[in-house]
Formats: structure tokens, C-alpha cells, sequence
């Protein structure tokens, strides 16, 4: 281990800590409103299900609204927001307001994605036995999309530990953050680097974890 | 359980569009308890969309459909499932889900009509012995060949036991000796369960092989319908004398 590291360990450790619960809130952001907002979508779009013209612009407009923000100016567009339901615009816990925001923008297009994949004719079955709509969603799509799915998670989740890097703008932490201020505004290049090839190793294992899953559950 | 009348399924002055384009216009069909009606005719004469509006999978533009002697049109969307449940339907494509197993493909159209757990595993066995897939149970579709795939869409549509069985284009993505297997088992499930069936294709020796009553269709409307005589499942041979023979006998 470079003594550099050692001599870090402490903030390394906590800013690692840091970057877990912004990417962890992220995921969770994704999967309870990514989820239902994406299958929404796809369910409110012309020819499908639920087809309403007026719920799906609106969720489309909105999720190309906050997807269009360069992720930077979201953040210092949303104070305001976030310090109306945290308390306070600074800190890991406040950074955690744009980043499930833009979580939930990010996953519910995927989700959409992985739906349209699926064969008009497995909803034609479907409906044909008598399912309701809910039942569709969950004894059908969900699980004939649930390989595409993870794929979309497993993207997610490394842009969104690339989104928590800039949260060091609002006192957020994080790894990205300590790279910043203990590497390059230090000048401790090397550090820097180290920190870069933790976060290398940690996207490479999320990668591998992720498509092992959709792997082993896509049996089509 | 329903009543059914003299007729099971009955359209009136059903008119379906699809933007512009009249799929069907202006029809009348009534099918009789208990026959094997055939709907032929070339591609775009309707008769897809005229099997789809049977069970309300297309919603019409005007006209009423009647099954048993209910109408479907006027029911609440909830005593449309219900109906639905009744009512039997497979695919060109087979439409299974490809990741759930053969009994669990099967198992789904219990659990929609709410058939206690324990009463599920063995109507599933029942229905797929019919189709002759019992062994086949914990594998999944892309497993198996055409053939067996429709087969487990049959054992699908027969669990809820249904009074009706419509058939869209069952056979047409399958060879001819995997043909005659399919509508073996369709005939089969005619006489023995009793099943109306309805079947649409676009194949004239699957229509004459099996049907008793034939609907020509022809540009969204219906040309006439004719009672035949089925011919019969043709015998289909696969071992490579026969191939040989027919390459030699037949120009």
C-alpha cells in the first residue's frame, strides 16, 4: 500500500462512505420512482395500455427537462428546493436531493426502453386470459423485461457515481470530492491517480456484478 | 358457469378502423356452438382484426358482439376480464413469455382467474399431458422447437377451460409436418373438450383440413360463408425415403 494512502486512510474511508450513500439513495430513487415513471411512460404512450396523450408528454417533457441540465446547474438551480425539504443545501444527506432527482430521470428512460423491447403480442396474450393492466405490468412485462432492466440499473448506477463527484460543490463528499481537494488542489498528483483507480476498480466491479445477474435471469 | 345459447359468438355490424384504413366494415358473423369455423381470405381482408374483436382485444368503432348471450361490448372492463377468461386464444407467434418455464407460462392464466395454488400444479400437468409436454415442464420456450412452443400457448389458453378457443394463424410459422401435429391437437381439443373453435388463416389445406363451416373475407368484408366437408390432417411423412419418393414422383 503507497504511503500516501495510508496517510489518507481515514478520509478516504469516509469520503468512500460518502459516495455510497449519495449512489445508494440514487438507486433507491431509481428503482421506487425510475421504475413506476418509466413503466407510466410506456404504458401512457400512443397504441400501448393506459394510452393518454396528456400524462405521457408530461412525463416526457419533464424527465427530458431534467435530463437536459448540464447535472452541474441542476444542482445550484434545485437550492432553493433543496433546502425547502432538507434544511439545508449543504452536505451528503442534501447532496442527495439533485442526484435522486436526476436518478429517477435517468433509470425511467431505460425502463422505458427495456418495456418497448417487448413483443406487442406477449400484452396481446396477456389480455386475452383476462389481465388487468397491473397484472400485466407484473406477471408479464416486468418479468419479460427484468434482464434489460439490470443492464439499465447497472448503467445507472455508474453515471450516477460519476453525477456524485460534482457534489463536492455543495459539501457533499465523496470520493470524486476528495480526489479534487487532497490530489489535484494539493498537487499530490499521485494521490489523485490512486483514487481514480479505486473508482476504476469499483465501476469495473459494479459492471461485472450487474451483467452476471441479467445474464443468469435472461432466458430468452 | 354461463349459459350458452344456440350460438356461441355473434357479431353485428361490426366496423373497425385503424386511423384512416377500414379494417372491417359493416359485419355480421354469427358462429355456432360447438363447430370449427375458418376465416380465410388474402392479407388485409380482416380477418385478424374480425377473430381480435371476438374477445374484445380490438376494441370496435361501431356494432355489437355478443358471446354465450351476453353482450361484450356494453360490459364493465372488470366483467370483460371475467369474459375473457372464458375465452380461449393463441397466436402466429405463440406470444409465451420467454422467461418463465412451460408450467409457469401455463400456470399464469390460473393465478389471472385467481384458481387456488394448490389446484394449479395439477390442471397445469392435466393441460400440458393433453399437448403432450408433461416432460417438458421446468424447461423454457426458447428451449423448445415451434411445435412445442405453440403447443404450451394451447395448454395456456385450454387451463381456464374455456368454452371458446380462437385461433390466429396458428400454424402458419410452422412447417407442414409440425402443421398437422398442431391441428391434431386442435381437433382433438374440438372433440373431445367440446370447444368452439374459431381458427383464421391464410392457408387453404389448414382451412379445409379441419373446418366445418368456412367465412371468405375480402376487403374488410364478409364475401360468404359455406359449410364443408374437412378433408382430413393430411399425413405428414418426414423419413428421407419419403423425400425421395416425392422428389421422383413429382415434378
Amino acid at each position: 500500500m503507497p504511503d500516501i494512502l495510508l496517510r489518507y486512510q481515514a478520509e478516504i474511508w469516509q469520503a468512500i462512505g460518502e459516495t455510497f450513500i449519495m449512489v445508494g439513495v440514487s438507486i433507491l430513487a431509481a428503482i421506487l420512482v425510475g421504475l413506476p415513471v418509466g413503466t407510466l411512460l410506456y404504458l401512457c404512450r400512443k397504441g400501448n395500455l393506459l394510452e393518454n396523450r396528456f400524462v405521457f408528454s408530461s412525463l416526457n417533457l419533464l424527465v427530458n427537462i431534467i435530463r437536459s441540465f448540464p447535472f452541474l446547474l441542476l444542482v445550484v438551480f434545485l437550492i432553493p428546493f433543496t433546502r425547502l425539504i432538507m434544511g439545508t443545501a449543504i452536505g451528503t444527506a442534501a447532496a442527495t436531493v439533485p442526484l435522486s432527482i436526476i436518478a429517477f430521470a435517468h433509470y425511467s428512460r431505460l425502463v422505458e426502453q427495456s418495456l418497448l423491447e417487448i413483443p406487442k403480442g406477449v400484452i396481446d396474450a396477456a389480455v386475452s386470459m383476462g389481465a388487468s393492466v397491473k397484472e400485466v405490468v407484473f406477471k408479464f412485462l416486468l418479468v419479460e423485461s427484468r434482464s434489460g432492466l439490470v443492464v439499465g440499473l447497472t448503467m445507472s448506477t455508474i453515471s450516477f457515481i460519476s453525477y456524485s463527484t460534482i457534489m463536492g460543490v455543495v459539501g457533499g463528499g465523496g470520493v470524486g470530492d476528495f480526489a479534487i481537494r487532497y490530489g489535484y488542489q494539493q498537487f499530490q498528483t499521485d494521490l489523485m491517480l490512486y483514487v481514480i483507480v479505486i473508482m476504476v476498480i469499483l465501476v469495473q466491479m459494479i459492471q461485472f456484478i450487474g451483467m452476471t445477474i441479467a445474464r443468469k435471469i435472461d432466458k430468452r | 358457469m354461463m349459459e350458452w345459447g344456440l350460438f356461441v359468438i355473434e357479431l353485428q355490424n361490426v366496423t373497425k378502423k385503424f386511423g384512416t384504413h377500414t379494417a372491417i366494415q359493416n359485419v355480421s358473423l354469427t358462429v355456432h356452438k360447438g363447430e370449427i369455423h375458418g376465416l380465410i381470405g388474402a392479407s388485409g381482408a380482416g380477418k385478424s382484426t374480425m377473430l381480435r374483436v371476438m374477445n374484445l382485444l380490438e376494441i370496435p368503432d361501431s356494432g355489437s358482439i355478443y358471446v354465450g348471450d351476453r353482450e361484450l361490448t356494453t360490459r364493465s372492463k372488470r366483467e370483460l376480464r371475467e369474459a375473457r377468461k372464458r375465452i380461449g386464444m393463441i397466436f402466429q407467434h405463440f406470444n409465451l413469455v420467454l422467461n418463465k418455464t412451460v408450467e409457469q407460462n401455463v400456470a399464469v392464466s390460473l393465478q389471472l382467474a385467481q384458481v387456488p395454488k394448490h389446484q394449479q400444479i395439477d390442471r397445469v400437468r392435466e393441460c400440458l399431458r393433453f399437448v403432450g409436454l408433461e416432460d417438458q415442464m421446468d424447461k423454457y420456450p426458447a428451449q423448445l422447437s415451434g411445435g412445442q412452443k405453440q403447443r404450451v400457448a394451447i395448454a395456456r389458453a385450454l387451463a381456464n377451460e374455456p368454452e371458446v378457443l380462437l385461433c390466429d394463424e396458428p400454424t402458419s410459422s410452422l412447417d407442414p409436418h409440425t402443421t398437422s401435429e398442431i391441428l391434431t391437437v386442435i381437433r382433438d381439443i374440438h372433440e373431445r373438450l367440446g370447444v368452439t373453435v374459431i381458427i383464421v388463416s391464410h392457408e387453404m389445406n389448414v382451412i379445409k383440413s379441419i373446418c366445418q363451416r368456412v367465412t371468405v373475407m375480402d376487403q374488410g368484408t364478409i364475401y360468404e360463408t359455406v359449410p364443408i366437408e374437412s378433408s382430413g390432417i393430411p399425413k405428414s411423412d418426414r423419413s428421407p425415403e419419403r423425400f425421395i419418393k416425392e422428389l421422383k414422383n413429382d415434378a
